[in-house]
């Protein structure tokens, strides 16, 4: 059985545990700082997000340029171009409605890497990455960069939501209405509704396949949620300065498509409708055993959506369980007894599905501090990347004292995450992505190495006119150690407690070192710190440093 | 249970356009004819499996153009039924779609195994579920993929590492074995691990060799502090097989460089466009060059896996399905023609070649307001110059349907597999049906 009361007291390593799992890691000294503490506090504030300093990482993320990161683009560039400023930096525009005419993919990973690499409150970030994998959502279809991060957004300030909320939210979100066809879902009259986000809704997102739903069920929630789908107001259109014929959604209001006034200029595809389409269908439906009326929706909800709300009521054990067995893959262990499982869906079902009382639970029980749970995951690329990004990169102040100031140039690395197997905000289908051993494959490991070799090894690149070097993870080996090491086994070890792999044998040690330092070690000598980073690389790139 | 078709040459224009755009004539060999084959199965036969992701509504990529079963899909299907006169005429009472580009000449060669209505019993309309069990293929679905069974079967434990290879950047359930997992190699360059490490850019020389250890050394571990961690030994395969893999990939990691000697679709040049003009998609076209470059460069493979997703079409069908026809016909109409020009220590590959493509289900009858949805039975095809060419079971009834308005199976998935066991990947019959579970009636096309 999975035993869910708390642990009263824990240990640096147990902490080293949590953080890996419910953030992204912490240093040995921030491990032992956050064990001093209660655990019971400690973890509820980490849950919480409180008592965290955010001043910094909000001022960078919003105000400072970065020329570096961000080239300006010249006017002389193409004939009849405007001139456009240096873009603000290093990720704003990303976010921002007047520039989703951009549209940038690779900009929009790298800042929800850079997001995931320096955010104070690293646990809205896991968070937000697991939502990611579960409400699984493409670029490819979307093809709306805002959009996307907009919704991502949706999840990391929603995310310890009631589930029901959540998901309701995630039901509206534009992104995910155009994924799955809710733009589409047309069932006035005679029309056959769209059963696209009916199904997945439950097979993917609430209950699991064929886990308490008929087909019947499918068309029916389909006809509840028809006419689902968002306006567009002028304020939300994104124009191309370059182009003005270019506009782009850079935002949407969720709106019922049932034939009455249009209250923004647009609908969802930027065409101009006065009045809404008429999509929704009428009249009564029967779903999951229960009887709705679709135009009589209960006070402050959309007409069908408590037909949707009703999948968390309707079917408590089977969506308890389905969001157990997620919770317990991507936090806990993917080898839970179907005892485990049973425990943690009957505490999410007396929790009322309350997704921060949940977390707060699971996260503070002497399940989750198991020794069998140590190790037990094979961590995704995604996270495992900004885990060895934060481990060994600089702190954000001293980060953005560099001139150049050279941050972090996740562009640069993200297109490895697809190759990694988890291509951030574009996963291939609403299914997202297999955890634990799912993550390994020959050619997945292979771009570990591409990636580790870029964090660890401070792999340089050059950007701009003229050319300016600069490292993707600036950081310096000697802040990696802050007492010299006097042996190369000291190396190691403090290798090791920075980027915590899992357990390895002696001997594979030893044969680096040996390697590495044939003769005679001396920390002053003009390649031992190079050593050292070969070493933290091949830490991340052994079988240990795919666990967490 | 094949069926004695006559065929009519239908002169059309998609083979003015590929003359004019220089491609050479599908017809390679002399004595081509409908279910003649101009060569028998060959020694070393090699599998190219295409993973036709989504769901493809085969009833407008094979479309009934008479009987009864025009009249239901014309009622089930008032926007969406393609014209009788937009498909070339099959022995069978369908046709086939003049955007499946490329596939009528195919056909005409008599190089296409068509098998239309393949399922299974309880179907699922899940896609998720219903890829795993056809990945798995089996009367009872276990944990590992019919394919993966077969190299369990047939490869070597720490061997013949390149033997089964996905151009994906996943690790498909068709393909994994009890002991064996196929290798993912995305790119012609690169697959070693990055040369920072390798030549020690950073620092001294580096020994690439400390990071091989590190993975042999966790897999042949016998020492008493192996880590007890179950992921553990996942990892150290998974590394060992990359780096395993690398020393047999090219130089440095590196093929040699080629040029396809055809046009494929998403190719500047290529002759047909999207319907609103435009390339058409160039990702089935990169995994098939990529194929073709891997068979040139004399990789030992004998199974490769490749997929083109897109196919769930609940919307917008009228747009997206003639482009993805488009995209997937001429891709592998372009990677048949490509091959006859890549010589292997084996046999030309074209010879050596068969194309079997697959998707998880068909979509359901009617349509809904401008797309289908999920369905059950579907249509697999086989391309090859071995392969008798014809069509392979019957078409179903869409006056009969289940309880959700969907298709009736008349082929099991698995007698397509237990075909492909047996004659292609030489498997002996018995030896099939233990991978199979269960003895299942082999079809006729090879």
């Amino acid at each position: 059985m999975a035993d869910l009361t708390p642990v009263s007291t824990w240990t640096s390593d147990d902490a080293r545990h949590f953080a890996r799992r419910a953030g992204f890691g912490l240093s040995p000294e921030a491990a032992a700082q956050l064990a001093s503490q209660a655990p019971a506090a400690a973890i509820d504030a980490w849950v919480d997000g409180t008592g965290l300093d955010q001043t910094l990482f909000t001022d960078v993320l919003g105000t400072r340029a970065d020329p570096v990161a961000e080239p300006a683009r010249t006017a002389s560039a193409t004939a009849g171009s405007v001139s456009l400023p240096v873009e603000p930096g290093p990720h704003p525009y990303r976010v921002e409605v007047a520039d989703a005419w951009r549209n940038n993919f690779s900009r929009s990973q790298a800042c929800l890497a850079f997001r995931m690499q320096y955010a104070p409150y690293a646990f809205a970030e896991r968070m937000a990455l697991f939502w990611h994998n579960l409400f699984a959502t493409g670029w490819h279809k979307v093809n709306n960069a805002a959009l996307m991060l907009q919704q991502h957004a949706t999840l990391r300030a929603h995310g310890l939501d009631r589930f029901d909320d959540l998901l309701v939210l995630v039901s509206k979100d534009p992104a995910m209405a155009i994924w799955l066809d809710s733009v589409q879902n047309n069932a006035a009259g005679t029309s056959v509704p769209n059963e696209n986000y009916a199904r997945e809704v439950m097979e993917l997102y609430s209950l699991g396949a064929d886990n308490g739903y008929s087909q019947t069920d499918i068309t029916q929630l389909a006809r509840a949620l028809s006419g689902w789908s968002f306006t567009v107001s002028s304020a939300q259109v994104s124009t191309d300065p370059t182009d003005p014929s270019n506009k782009v959604v850079g935002s949407g209001t969720f709106r019922v498509y049932d034939g009455t006034a249009n209250p923004d200029p647009y609908v969802w595809n930027l065409q101009q409708r006065a009045t809404l389409p008429s999509m929704h269908g009428s009249g009564t439906i029967t779903f999951l055993d229960r009887t709705f009326d679709l135009r009589a929706p209960p006070s402050g909800m959309a007409p069908g959506e408590d037909a949707l709300r009703s999948i968390a009521t309707s079917r408590g054990p089977q969506c308890a369980t389905f969001l157990a067995k997620r919770l317990l893959v991507h936090f806990v262990t993917a080898r839970f007894s179907s005892q485990d499982l049973s425990d943690v869906a009957a505490m999410i079902q007396s929790s009322q599905f309350n997704l921060r009382a949940v977390m707060k639970t699971l996260l503070k029980s002497r399940f989750f501090f198991d020794p069998a749970s140590r190790f037990a995951l094979v961590e995704g690329p995604v996270s495992w990347s900004v885990r060895a990004a934060r481990a060994l990169g600089y702190d954000l102040a001293t980060a953005d004292a560099q001139s150049p100031k050279g941050f972090p140039a996740w562009a640069l690395v993200t297109a490895s995450f697809d190759q990694a197997g988890m291509k951030l905000l574009d996963p291939n289908g609403p299914n997202g992505w297999s955890e634990d051993d799912a993550w390994l494959n020959s050619g997945t490991v292979r771009y570990r190495t591409r990636i580790a070799a870029a964090v660890a090894l401070a792999e340089q690149s050059s950007t701009g006119t003229p050319s300016v070097a600069y490292r993707l993870f600036p950081g310096d080996v000697a802040r990696w150690f802050p007492t010299p090491p006097a042996s190369a086994q000291a190396v190691l070890d403090r290798l090791v407690a920075l980027l915590q792999p899992a357990p390895f044998p002696a001997a594979l040690g030893a044969a680096w070192l040996q390697s590495l330092w044939p003769s005679s070690f001396d920390w002053n000598a003009s390649d031992a710190q190079n050593n050292a980073r070969q070493l933290a690389c091949l830490v991340l790139c052994s079988p240990a440093g795919q666990l967490y | 249970m094949i069926l004695t078709r006559r065929r009519f040459l239908k002169s059309v224009g998609a083979t003015g356009v590929l003359a004019a755009a220089g491609c050479k004539s599908m017809s390679s060999g002399g004595g081509d004819g409908p279910g003649t084959p101009p060569i028998a199965i060959p020694m070393k036969p090699i599998l190219v499996v295409v993973d036709i992701d989504g769901g493809n509504d085969w009833l407008n990529m094979m479309p009934p153009l008479s009987g009864a079963n025009r009249a239901a899909y014309e009622s089930k299907r008032p926007t969406l039924a393609i014209a009788t006169d937009h498909a070339s005429p099959l022995p069978n009472g369908a046709g086939l779609n003049a955007d499946f580009t490329g596939m009528d000449e195919l056909d005409a060669l008599g190089r296409v195994a068509w098998i239309p209505g393949i399922g299974m019993n309880n179907p699922n309309l899940s896609h998720f579920v219903s890829i795993d069990l056809w990945g798995q293929g089996a009367a009872q679905p276990g944990g590992t993929g019919w394919l993966g069974r077969f190299a369990d079967r047939a490869f070597d434990t720490r061997g013949d590492v390149l033997r089964g290879l996905t151009v994906t950047s996943d690790r498909p359930l068709m393909l994994r074995g009890s002991t064996r997992s196929f290798v993912s190699i995305t790119s012609a360059s690169g697959f070693v691990y990055p040369s920072l490490l390798r030549s020690g850019r950073v620092g001294a020389p580096y020994s690439p060799q400390l990071l091989e250890d590190g993975f042999a050394a966790a897999v042949t571990s016998t020492t008493s502090d192996a880590p007890s961690a179950p992921d553990y030994a996942a990892a150290a395969i998974s590394g060992k097989l990359f780096l395993d893999a690398q020393n047999g990939f090219g130089t440095d990691g590196n093929l040699p460089a080629r040029t396809p000697s055809v046009l494929y679709p998403g190719d500047a040049d290529y002759p047909i466009k999207r319907t609103g003009g435009g390339n058409l998609s160039a990702n089935l076209s990169n995994q098939f060059k990529l194929i073709a470059q891997m068979l040139a460069a004399g990789l030992p493979t004998e199974v490769f896996f490749t997929r083109l997703g897109g196919w769930d079409t609940h919307s917008n069908q009228t747009a997206d399905h003639p482009n993805l026809m488009r995209a997937l016909g001429g891709s592998i109409s372009a990677f048949y023609e490509d091959l006859a020009s890549v010589q292997t220590a084996e046999g030309n590959a074209q010879d050596r070649v068969m194309i079997l493509a697959w998707s998880e289900f068909g979509r359901r009858v009617a349509e809904n307001k401008g797309g289908t949805d999920h369905g059950t039975a579907g249509l697999s095809f086989c391309v090859g110059r071995a392969v008798k060419g014809g069509i392979y079971g019957d078409y179903p009834d869409l006056a009969s349907l289940d309880k959700n308005g969907n298709l009736k199976f008349t082929v099991d998935f698995r007698s397509l597999y237990a075909t492909v066991l047996d004659r292609w990947l030489g498997q002996a019959p018995s030896a099939t049906d233990a991978m199979l579970g269960a003895a299942y009636q082999r079809l006729g096309f090879l």
